[in-house]
């Protein structure tokens, strides 16, 4: 699924939508229908492989008994998201969409609070919980507005969008803080390629910056761009560290990149949520975690909890 | 035989191909909607006070500048518009508004620039560039002038801005005309050739404050004929604000006009220009595509008047406002109560 999201992600809405500031050659043009149909398989692939995921997720929390909320949420989502192929998401219904968005973020979140981890994972899981629940709470606004007639407009759509922005940029740091430390040498020169990648697109071209950052992940770049480096090059180093250790955390920061914030697609929305699950210690989960290695070789019975069976 | 992984995985990619091939989503769109009212009787085409605004629930778009396309201006003055959409199964109505401190709806002058809202629809399945669209994905563009608009009241010459200028005579004016004659007064249409044209900047009349276009990516923007121009329009400032109504039939026979139709989710964008901050053409405020859907109508008593709704104190917009941000914020010390009861 990850492999799936990141190619969707890459290609098929950074890559192929890059094309317009291509020189239209018959070449050109046949390389770009290649990127866009392997895009759209990876984009199918990744929204299967979601709601699977979902569904899974929701299986699991009910034959665990850890209660019915959550799984009705999770399973409302999938339904809903099916539903809204076939009848336009309006109503009361988009309503029911985002709110049970928003309350599988919140309970996911708050069972990272309850779950015995460290307090920097905490920390990290609840502002990443936070900036999807802004994401979502984003388009929920609105639509509550449009369900009960009210005339409107509905107040601070501007600055909950920022909020979460900022969110987002926060959790970058929040995640490095607990999962990029301690790191290899070789992990901190590979996270630093695409953060100077994208400082030297942003000094070379800042508009295409700007707008390949806003249809790839959704963010405007509102702050200062030296900000984004940072939160680039520390979430990519959280990415290798984690993988170096083979946490699932690494992946689940991919995830949380792929589906970008404020999400145009059902789908995307949904691998936040899968990225907030890998982040949860929880039973039998669908995505495999190996043993956590302990911190500088030396093991603590506090590494030893979290571990899964 | 055959692992258990490795059989699902098959799995995924069978149904992967399939539904690509076959062009089944599975994943549905949930970013900003902008819902059409259903209204009965007459549209308010011409009032945006009209109490019948408010049976639309507003949406805040958020602009920024247009800046892959050159010349580009890197700040744009206008930062969000609010737009509302009504129908009554026939025509839409939309009302955009947006804050302006100035009203520029004079053009006259080489170093003068209007004022000046467009919307987009694309004239594909899915969405184009949101700029002006791409090469196979045309998008229809409804483009409101205050200059324009003003023209309708009084068309706009040499004379409104110097209203004290002089010439001799104009040659080829009819000799009743007054010395500064107008484009009406040209009684030779060979020597009025853009008018002949049928080019709209050259028409002697305005009919519609709103310009009827179709485009496929920058640099193609292309006026429709004169008798495809079918998208009515009214626009007014007042108090700092453009208040801006477009409306056309829900159907049209033209390729190059978009279609409505109640039920179905369609995507529209939009662009403003500030004239006073010499935004024209490409230097502009532009938005990300929306979702509009057009609200199917109740069934009401044939004949019944549109009437705007009475509405209880709890669905008044500042109160519900409140009410959610309260309940949020509720939300938020119930989450730092349990986090603050966590054991170490």
């Amino acid at each position: 699924m990850v492999w799936a999201a990141l190619v969707d992600w890459l290609v098929g809405r950074a890559l192929t939508r890059s094309a317009i500031f291509m020189p239209k050659s018959p070449p050109v043009i046949l390389v770009y229908q290649g990127l866009g149909g392997l895009g759209q398989l990876a984009a199918t692939a990744s929204g299967l492989l979601v709601l699977g995921a979902l569904g899974w997720l929701a299986w699991v929390h009910l034959r665990t008994g850890r209660g019915l909320i959550l799984p009705f949420a999770l399973a409302s989502l999938v339904f809903l998201s099916l539903a809204f192929l076939f009848i336009p998401p309006a109503g009361a219904l988009a309503v029911a969409y985002h709110l049970n968005l928003v309350l599988a973020v919140g309970l996911l979140g708050m069972q990272v609070l309850l779950a015995p981890v460290e307090t920097e994972k905490k920390v990290a899981a609840a502002v990443v919980a936070l900036a999807l629940a802004t994401s979502a709470l984003h388009p929920l606004v609105p639509a509550v507005y449009a369900a009960l007639g009210l005339s409107g407009p509905p107040g601070y759509s501007s600055t909950i969008f920022n909020l979460g922005e900022l969110l987002v940029v926060l959790a970058a740091f929040a995640l490095w803080w607990a999962y990029g430390r301690p790191a290899s040498r070789r992990a901190w020169l590979l996270s630093a390629v695409p953060a100077l990648a994208f400082t030297a697109l942003h000094l070379a071209n800042p508009a295409i910056a700007g707008v390949i950052s806003i249809w790839s992940v959704g963010l405007s770049l509102y702050l200062p761009w030296p900000v984004y480096t940072l939160g680039l090059w520390l979430a990519a180093l959280a990415v290798f560290s984690s993988l170096e250790r083979r946490e699932p955390a690494g992946w689940a920061i991919l995830l949380l990149a792929a589906g970008g914030y404020t999400p145009q697609l059902s789908s995307h929305a949904f691998l936040g949520i899968a990225a907030l699950a890998l982040l949860l210690p929880l039973p039998g989960e669908p995505f495999q975690r190996t043993q956590l290695l302990p911190k500088r070789g030396v093991w603590s019975s506090e590494d030893q909890e979290i571990h899964l069976e | 035989m055959i692992k258990r992984t490795h059989f699902l995985l098959g799995l995924v990619l069978l149904c992967t191909a399939a539904l690509t091939f076959y062009k089944i989503p599975v994943a549905s769109s949930q970013g900003l909607t902008l819902i059409a009212a259903p209204v009965e009787g007459d549209l308010p085409f011409g009032d945006p006070d009209s109490d019948l605004w408010g049976s639309a629930s507003a949406v805040e778009v958020p602009l920024s500048a247009q800046n892959i396309s050159k010349p580009v201006l890197l700040e744009t003055k206008v930062k969000s518009l609010t737009v509302r959409a009504l129908h009554n199964g026939s025509q839409i109505a939309i009302l955009v508004q947006w804050t302006d401190s100035t009203q520029d709806d004079h053009v006259v002058r080489a170093q003068d620039f209007r004022d000046a809202v467009a919307l987009q629809f694309p004239l594909v399945e899915g969405q184009p560039y949101f700029c002006m669209g791409q090469a196979g994905g045309d998008v229809n563009i409804w483009h409101w002038k205050a200059d324009w608009q003003a023209d309708i009241a009084s068309r706009q010459d040499m004379e409104t801005a110097y209203p004290n200028m002089y010439v001799d005579g104009y040659p080829y004016a009819e000799v009743d005309a007054e010395a500064v004659a107008s484009v009406g007064d040209y009684s030779d249409p060979n020597y009025l050739p853009a008018l002949q044209a049928g080019n709209l900047f050259a028409s002697a009349a305005r009919l519609s404050p709103v310009e009827d276009l179709i485009a496929g990516g920058f640099g193609t923007l292309t006026s429709q004929a004169a008798e495809g121009q079918n998208v009515q329009g009214y626009g007014a400032w007042k108090d700092g604000k453009w208040r801006v109504i477009f409306s056309r039939d829900l159907a049209s026979a033209s390729a190059e006009d978009v279609t409505f139709a109640a039920g179905k989710t369609h995507a529209v964008a939009f662009a403003v220009w500030d004239g006073a901050n010499n935004e024209r053409n490409g230097q502009k405020s532009t938005s990300q595509w929306l979702s509009l859907q057009l609200q199917q109508a109740r069934s009401q008593a044939p004949g019944a008047e549109a009437a705007p709704v009475e509405r209880p104190w709890y669905k008044d917009p500042q109160t519900m406002a409140i009410i959610l941000y309260g309940a949020l914020a509720v939300l938020v010390v119930i989450a730092g109560f349990i986090y603050l009861r966590l054991p170490q």
